[in-house]
């Protein structure tokens, strides 16, 4: 779902660039007064955003036979928060980038939008509604619909820039969409899966470090391992 | 493989970008002459800048900084393979007026060639740029444009671990593989989930033990790291500023003769 370097038209890169800007201070502020109370929250942080870095680096099994890599989106946003997940997000894509020549920096901006922006906030959005549900509904509406938000922000961003020379903007959202709906549904699906898989075991096992990144506080778990841990 | 240890976590673009024969240098000479370029790419006409750009970012990251060329394309293989499997989609339109119809285009090819040839020249940008500069020499720039500083230090920070868990998410991936972990579907995704778990739980007793490792030595805070002194060489930023002036000049001139 990364757009390539060079890909959008330089007006483009630039609007999507000023868009995200916003949302990235408020996340660098936020952790700057983080880890001025808490000097270890750095370090905390920078193992959440290593780990991000690998998750997204994981294959998943798809339907297919072929295999594709988790967004990832939903599973930090309930982890970490959304507004953090911006910037340990926009961190990831840079290194990506620049490490894997994986989407790019001109389009950086684009990208940091729907994958680091509208995915988390959609994931967290919907964790939140979903929560009443029990715990792993939330969380698989939360990954799956994170995923399926980040691909159709990448749809219409190349629908915008790259609109059908005939039928305009509607057409070219479902010329690019058209191509990915088929594999991107049953990937969402299994990114959804996956994330309910991930948080289960950590609720189960890793209590302790879940309170640690706030997880406790944002699915109102509670510190301890109570009854409400298993719904 | 028995016997074998685990493959070192190091990815091959971070190899050349450690050894080549430009690590030596001050990185904003690299940051002029790549962003420039790129810069160049993206907003002159395509098809006369793009490939003088393209053959000019080849030539200085194989001949001059000498990152091998298998190297470059390797790199390049697989966005440029993305590339050509997504332009079509743009030289096609699609028509509702009589039912759905999907039918060739003489602009969207036109759109589709310019987008092709400015892609491919701002990906050689990239990959010249991560084949011969360290990620963690580049990530001190992002301070001088108004990044904060422990943003800066998380980025620095992630840079160094995310070598060590990938080593475990090898390790750990190969330890499911050998005990038939990802053998359908329904056990694969339980597999990386509990890879994936894991991974989250060793990140952060890392991070605890970095803690308890710096506290010892006095940590308030703010992680102080010694980087090597470079003298920003005069004589290359001319170069380079030269050779950017070159192609942006000679892309302008042969934008007027070309469509």
């Amino acid at each position: 779902m990364h757009i390539m370097e060079g890909f959008l038209p330089p007006l483009h890169a630039a609007a999507w660039t000023a868009v995200s800007v916003p949302f990235l201070v408020i996340g660098a502020r936020r952790i700057a007064r983080i880890s001025r109370e808490q000097p270890r929250a750095k370090l905390l942080l920078a193992s959440a955003g290593a780990f991000a870095f690998v998750l997204s680096a994981l294959k998943i099994p798809s339907v297919t036979g072929s295999c594709s890599h988790p967004t990832g989106t939903g599973l930090g946003a309930v982890l970490f928060g959304p507004s953090v997940m911006a910037v340990l997000g926009a961190i990831v894509l840079l290194f990506q980038a620049l490490l894997l020549a994986h989407g790019g920096l001109t389009t950086l901006g684009a990208n940091i939008f729907s994958m680091a922006i509208v995915g988390p906030w959609v994931a967290y959005g919907c964790f939140r509604l979903a929560r009443p549900l029990g715990l792993g509904v939330a969380v698989f509406f939360a990954a799956m619909l994170g995923n399926l938000a980040t691909y159709l922000v990448t749809t219409g961003q190349l629908a915008l820039a790259f609109p059908d020379p005939v039928s305009g903007f509607a057409g070219a959202l479902t010329k690019f969409g058209g191509i990915f709906a088929l594999t991107q549904i049953p990937l969402a699906v299994i990114e959804g899966l996956l994330t309910v898989v991930v948080v289960n075991l950590l609720v189960q096992y890793s209590r302790d470090d879940l309170n640690e990144v706030g997880f406790d506080r944002r699915s109102g778990l509670g510190p301890e391992l109570g009854s409400a841990g298993r719904a | 493989m028995p016997g074998r240890p685990a493959p070192l976590p190091m990815l091959p673009i971070d190899r050349y970008a450690w050894s080549n024969r430009w690590s030596g240098h001050h990185p904003g000479e690299r940051i002029l002459l790549v962003g420039g370029l790129l810069l160049l790419a993206v907003i002159l006409p395509p098809l006369s800048t793009a490939p003088l750009v393209l053959i000019v970012m080849t030539a200085a990251t194989v001949l001059s900084a000498g990152v091998p060329l298998a190297a470059f394309l390797r790199t390049l293989a697989i966005p440029a393979g993305f590339l050509l499997a997504g332009l079509p989609f743009l030289a096609m339109s699609l028509d509702f007026s009589a039912g759905p119809r999907l039918a060739f285009s003489a602009d969207g090819a036109r759109v589709a060639l310019d987008v092709g040839l400015r892609s491919l020249a701002a990906m050689s940008c990239l990959a010249g740029l991560a084949l011969t500069t360290p990620v963690s020499e580049l990530i001190p720039g992002l301070r001088r444009v108004g990044v904060p500083q422990p943003v800066v230090e998380i980025a620095l920070l992630m840079y160094r671990l995310l070598f060590v868990v990938t080593g475990q998410a090898i390790a750990g991936r190969r330890a499911q593989e050998a005990r038939l972990g990802y053998g359908s579907l329904r056990r694969s995704i339980r597999s990386l989930g509990v890879l994936a778990a894991t991974l989250f739980g060793r990140s952060l007793a890392r991070a605890r033990r970095l803690e308890i490792g710096l506290a010892a030595r006095g940590f308030e805070g703010e992680l102080k790291v010694l980087t090597p002194p470079r003298v920003l060489s005069t004589t290359r930023m001319a170069a380079a500023g030269a050779t950017l002036i070159l192609v942006g000049a000679t892309g302008l001139a042969l934008g007027r003769f070309l469509p």
